[in-house]
């Protein structure tokens, strides 16, 4: 019982680590993109990731999902190496993610994007499907309304049946995070979710990440250029510089670090 | 003169041709299907495509019991098994699926783990073509082997659609054809549309990389799209062997450049093209004469060639132009 309060506590605190990068390097024919990082998410935080263009954020995404191994260094999520995993296996682990340069399928509807995410969650057979058995329907039926559900939350229910492709673009950003809600993640990675959107926005952006990081218990790690947004939104701060890390810590402290005035906020 | 030198032969025998070019027609949609399907997930073409259908044709003959010439390793041999022709059909074809699952083992997926160009997988696939063609050489020899002429039980060899003084004859094996190849057409593009697998295919095909980060193992869809791959070119395979003949193992490599016609004239990778485009080709080589029937393909493909000219992205294909 008492070691159950304290985990509360801790979770409660931000202090149980959920996501742990290790010495994480990764190098691309000569060019280091990522130089020796480590830092550690825990649990509930809303964790910014910030840097010049090609400081190597989008890179360490890409590590942290699989998508490329590391040179060297571990990755450790719900203290379980997930170093060496396939892109979906590390999906099924619960993280998902959102891309800079959107990657919608643009030929389905936005509804069919945030259901097939959840192809993995689902269990009916192949010749169920096409036989079109009860179980197989109910589960179509069940897959259809957890997807509306979630497009509410990002405000695209009413856009459900429409072409992802001709979404605007600040709705096609919305519709990546409801399409990773439904890998049903306790890491969520998002890339530069604000970008292309106007101040209004972006503060409705802001409020959605809080509330949604509430609503489903998750961890959010995000990249964004905006300085205002992520200084606001996040309670602990990561700064990259030519693949290096230069500062991390809680938002007032990283905003008063010299090396971080030099590289990046002093640019502004 | 008469309307056209090809319409002179009567109102019945448009009829016949009509029905005689969408069964080949609909052959050559299954086939182009196969051939699309792996082209919408990889973005290539598998050479090795018209080698499964000349296997599926092999192995559904032996199934049905067909014995083996006097040229090759397994002469006079025979399976002690006579599978009714559409149980052999099936497993024929299921076996061609699982012939497809291995080249892309072994011609396709070692290249890809690697990061290779796509475009060097032609040239493996090729290279199992090659190799297919000359182990099926090898085995059973290159005589013709045709059918056995019952396989069908008790219907008759054709059926008559017109009455008994203007008789309009259609062979049994026609309309078998037609029926099966569009049963297949019909399932496979609910399984497409209306299934998750179906939506997750085409994620996969549409964006693998996010697919696989929504969990989408894409490894085991592109096997799956393999095996599908060759059973269509198994089923197109043994229709078209148990209508003519098995005309040898290099039975499948004109078949093959007839279905690459077929994917071109609809859009590269479109699963509605494939069908309409084997739909055209079967009725412009149907309404070709008797007289001249030894050049239908050169005529198909001249037609191809012009339609190409006005249309280069394919019938039902989208503009190049928007794609990039």
């Amino acid at each position: 019982m008492a070691t159950g309060i304290i985990e509360a506590r801790m979770e409660q605190h931000g202090q149980f680590p959920l996501l742990e990068v290790q010495q994480v390097t990764r190098r691309f024919s000569g060019l280091v993109a990522v130089n020796q990082v480590s830092f550690t998410v825990a649990q509930g935080d809303i964790f910014g990731l910030i840097g010049p263009n090609g400081a190597g954020k989008t890179t360490l995404f890409n590590v942290i999902t699989g998508l490329i191994p590391p040179s060297s260094g571990q990755l450790i999520y719900q203290n379980q190496r997930i170093t060496k995993l396939q892109p979906h296996r590390i999906a099924a682990k619960g993280i998902a993610r959102t891309f800079q340069n959107l990657r919608l399928f643009g030929n389905l509807s936005v509804l069919e994007n945030v259901a097939i995410a959840r192809h993995t969650h689902r269990r009916s057979g192949l010749v169920q499907e096409i036989l079109r058995t009860p179980r197989a329907i109910a589960e179509e039926r069940q897959t259809h309304l957890k997807a509306l559900e979630l497009l509410a939350w990002v405000g695209l229910a009413e856009k459900a049946e429409q072409t992802a492709r001709n979404l605007s673009y600040g709705d096609q950003r919305r519709l990546e995070i409801a399409r990773a809600l439904a890998v049903e993640p306790r890491l969520l990675l998002l890339d530069e979710p604000a970008a292309g959107m106007n101040p209004n926005e972006k503060a409705a952006l802001s409020q959605l990440i809080r509330q949604l990081r509430d609503a489903f218990n998750l961890t959010i790690v995000l990249i964004e250029h905006h300085v205002p947004l992520v200084m606001g939104l996040c309670n602990q701060i990561a700064v990259l510089d030519f693949g290096q890390l230069i500062a991390i810590g809680q938002p007032e402290v990283v905003r008063q670090d010299p090396a971080v005035i030099a590289a990046y906020l002093g640019k502004e | 003169m008469q309307a056209s030198f090809l319409f002179n032969h009567g109102h019945h025998s448009i009829f016949t041709a009509i029905l005689n070019g969408l069964s080949i027609g609909s052959v050559y949609a299954i086939f182009a299907l196969g051939y699309t399907l792996v082209f919408s997930i990889l973005g290539i073409i598998n050479f090795a495509h018209g080698a499964i259908f000349t296997l599926g044709a092999y192995f559904s003959y032996t199934l049905t019991g067909g014995a083996f010439g006097f040229n090759g390793l397994l002469a006079n041999a025979s399976l002690p098994i006579h599978l009714p022709f559409l149980f052999a059909l099936v497993l024929g074809s299921i076996l061609a699926g699982i012939a497809s699952v291995i080249v892309e083992r072994l011609a396709f997926r070692p290249l890809r783990k690697r990061g290779a160009d796509p475009l060097l997988t032609l040239v493996s696939s090729l290279g199992a073509a090659v190799v297919i063609v000359n182990v099926i050489q090898y085995l059973v020899g290159s005589e013709i082997y045709t059918f056995p002429s019952d396989i069908y039980g008790r219907l008759p060899a054709s059926i008559n659609f017109g009455t008994v003084e203007r008789p309009i004859a259609i062979r049994t094996v026609q309309i078998v054809i037609f029926s099966v190849s569009a049963l297949i057409v019909s399932i496979l593009t609910y399984f497409i549309n209306f299934t998750r697998f179906g939506k997750a295919l085409q994620a996969v095909s549409e964006d693998a990389i996010t697919a696989s980060l929504l969990g989408i193992n894409t490894e085991k869809f592109i096997t799956f799209t393999f095996f599908l791959s060759g059973f269509l070119a198994g089923l197109a395979g043994t229709l078209v062997g148990s209508s003519v003949s098995i005309a040898g193992p290099y039975f499948g490599i004109a078949f093959g450049l007839k279905g690459l016609g077929v994917i071109v004239l609809g859009g590269l990778g479109n699963i509605p093209g494939a069908v309409l485009g084997g739909l055209v080709i079967g009725l412009a080589e149907a309404f070709v004469p008797a007289d001249y029937s030894g050049y239908k393909e050169a005529i198909a493909f001249a037609l191809l060639f012009m339609m190409l000219l006005v249309r280069p992205q394919g019938l039902l294909g989208r503009s190049v132009i928007q794609k990039v």
